[in-house]
């Protein structure tokens, strides 16, 4: 009897369910833990890289930097190549005997104004060569010289694994100059090659790749303290005044087709609002988001149909998702009645749904988060633990993050692999802050030599 | 002119034969006159110097007391007003002080300022930028409230960029959340 009243009583309670339907799209929890779960890794060793005479060394290196971008990658278990293995045919047998899977073997030959690069991946379990190709590099002295190495590694990883790798990209943060002053900084996807591409007297802030890496845009303080939104050619060195009108225009973010450029303009009238604005004919500024409260730090979804950003109007910052024509924006970030959240610095990955951010976590410190647009109401993913970790960034493949952090080994901008959980520091120092991760910045493709 | 010679000339005649003694052969009357005009003039010379000095020290000292005036009104105007954290709120204690720069500022109608937000270093940088704006935007609408023309304030915000104590605990972050004024126009003499 008890049971059917139960029963009863459930069915009669299904209708209520369905009409608080809504409430049940509001995140509530928060999830400790990788994003997926990691499955067993290939392992892979790289063998050192031959050259003849001269080129011996540069071959030595280059198979270094290539080696460094497979570990980098996180899709192998990097193996060591023991001495008797190092030269001569690749013995398979043997390789097989180790547990290793794939071995990676190169060559540096001579080619006009450059170096041809010739990699080769060793299926170890089948007992052939999977892939072979010739890379075009530039002269050793050539400021994109370890790009091309990059590229040609970031190919590897896709012979390998159906995906590319990250490694032809680099990342630009802030970084507090000598005399109070700051500094725009870039540094390659390994932490090396960190050079400076601007200074002033004058704090800067949210620099972010263009699509196509060719252009910078970022908020610069003027001698009055308002600030400017700018773009800087970085080929060139110039730099053109996007947004001046308003007190501040900050944290813009690039539409994927290079088109648009949304950003936030906040003034002595008005809370901090989205708008858009046509960067490729310099014109139509557009309205996407006003109201109570401060919309800032939009970005886009890899279709270039949503935004993601953060706004305030609930009385605390917290992630949100709309159409990047404006209208009803949906909660990605979890709300808790009674509790004070802080939810801010969002960032769309490039190759999917997800929307990193960084909340204020259980133990009261800043945290990365992640939470899926395509499913709101989902448990947020909280993606770190140690020390504190703010202002993410995805890397081109959508699966790697960098981020502002302290950790053991100090204060700095680190690299994060979501799927493994595996932490790298990039640049330390305690002044480094928002970084952005750039799109790729060569492929492959583009270093084919004719004839091979 | 006579009538100044002939006064004290009669004194001296007068004070001369008062003594008792056989009056000194008197010098001639002009004499009489020279000396006694003499120290009329001193005295009187003496009298301007007193009045002169005088008048310099109490020009200095009104000069002193407007100079500290200045220096107070410009301390008033100065004095910053600080913040709870991730709030924009006037608290208590800067509505005091809100307060009293408001009678300054009645008081100097040429004086324009930028009022400044800043934010302590938790948070997003970009979020702290907007929040220090609305602290801004807060102070200046307050001040408006009591009547003080509008176009006299500039509303600007450094975020976390500027603090005052580049240290990572609770002091200093209380420090850092707050709201500069800077004078823009104008010259703030008077306190009231």
């Amino acid at each position: 009897m008890r049971r059917i009243l139960l029963f009863f009583m459930l069915v009669l309670a299904a209708p209520l369910e369905a009409q608080q339907q809504d409430t049940s799209r509001i995140p509530t929890g928060v999830r400790l833990g990788m994003i997926y779960q990691p499955l067993k890794r290939p392992t892979l060793a790289v063998r050192p890289f031959s050259g003849e005479a001269e080129r011996a060394a540069l071959a030595e290196q280059v198979g270094e930097i290539v080696r460094r971008d497979l570990d980098y990658s996180d899709r192998f278990e990097i193996f060591e190549t023991p001495p008797q293995l190092r030269t001569g045919p690749v013995e398979y047998a043997t390789w097989n005997n180790l547990g290793v899977v794939y071995v990676v073997t190169g060559s540096l030959e001579p080619l006009e104004n450059g170096h041809l690069l010739r990699l080769a991946l060793h299926d170890v379990v089948y007992g052939t060569v999977r892939q072979i190709q010739a890379f075009a590099l530039p002269e050793a002295g050539d400021e994109n010289f370890r790009l091309a190495v990059h590229a040609a590694a970031d190919e590897v990883v896709r012979w390998a694994t159906g995906q590319p790798g990250m490694a032809a990209s680099r990342i630009v943060f802030v970084r507090r100059g000598r005399d109070g002053g700051s500094e725009l900084m870039v540094v390659d996807s390994d932490g090396e090659n960190l050079r400076r591409i601007a200074s002033g007297s004058r704090a800067m802030m949210s620099p972010v790749w263009s699509p196509d890496g060719s252009r910078i845009a970022y908020s610069v303080e003027q001698d009055d303290a308002s600030w400017h939104l700018v773009e800087r050619v970085l080929a060139t060195g110039e730099v053109r005044t996007i947004s001046s009108r308003a007190v501040i225009s900050m944290t813009p973010a690039y539409s994927p087709d290079g088109r648009r450029l949304a950003f936030a303009v906040t003034g002595d009238r008005s809370n901090a609002e989205i708008y858009d604005y046509d960067v490729q004919q310099r014109c139509c500024l557009r309205l996407v988001r006003g109201g109570p409260g401060e919309d800032i730090s939009p970005t886009y979804s890899p279709d270039g149909r949503r935004l993601a950003f953060m706004s305030d109007r609930l009385g605390q910052p917290h992630i949100y998702v709309m159409s990047a024509e404006g209208g009803e924006a949906t909660l990605l970030s979890p709300y808790v009645y009674g509790e004070v959240g802080y939810y801010t610095s969002p960032d769309w990955s490039p190759e999917s749904s997800l929307v990193a951010f960084h909340g204020r976590s259980r133990g009261g410190r800043f945290q990365l988060m992640i939470a899926d647009a395509a499913k709101p109401g989902s448990t947020v993913q909280q993606i770190t633990e140690e020390g504190t970790s703010e202002d993410p960034s995805w890397a081109p493949d959508g699966r790697h993050i960098v981020f502002k952090g302290v950790r053991s080994t100090g204060y700095g901008l680190y690299v994060i692999d979501t799927a493994t959980g595996r932490t790298r520091p990039l640049v330390l120092g305690s002044d480094a802050r928002v970084p952005d991760w750039s799109p790729a910045l060569l492929r492959a493709s583009a270093l084919t030599v004719r004839g091979e | 002119m006579h009538k100044r010679i002939i006064l004290p000339a009669l004194i001296g005649a007068l004070t001369l034969s008062a003594c008792g003694k056989k009056a000194p052969e008197m010098a001639p009357a002009p004499q009489q006159d020279d000396s006694a005009r003499l120290a009329e003039e001193e005295a009187r010379r003496r009298a301007e110097e007193e009045a002169r000095r005088r008048e310099e020290e109490e020009r200095r000292r009104e000069e002193e007391r407007r100079r500290e005036e200045a220096r107070r009104a410009a301390e008033i105007i100065a004095q910053m007003v600080h913040f709870d954290y991730d709030k924009y709120d006037i608290r208590p204690d800067a509505r005091e002080i809100l307060v009293t720069k408001v009678g300054v500022l009645r008081a100097n109608p040429d004086v324009t300022l930028r009022i400044e937000g800043h934010a302590d270093e938790r948070g997003s940088d970009e979020y702290n930028l907007a929040l220090g704006m609305r602290r801004a935007n807060a102070v200046k609408d307050f001040l408006t409230g009591y009547g003080l023309d509008a176009s006299r304030f500039e509303v600007r915000s450094l975020g976390e960029q500027r603090p005052l104590d580049p240290a990572s605990n609770e002091t200093a972050w209380a420090k850092n959340r707050r709201a500069e004024f800077h004078i823009t126009g104008g010259q703030a003499t008077r306190v009231q």
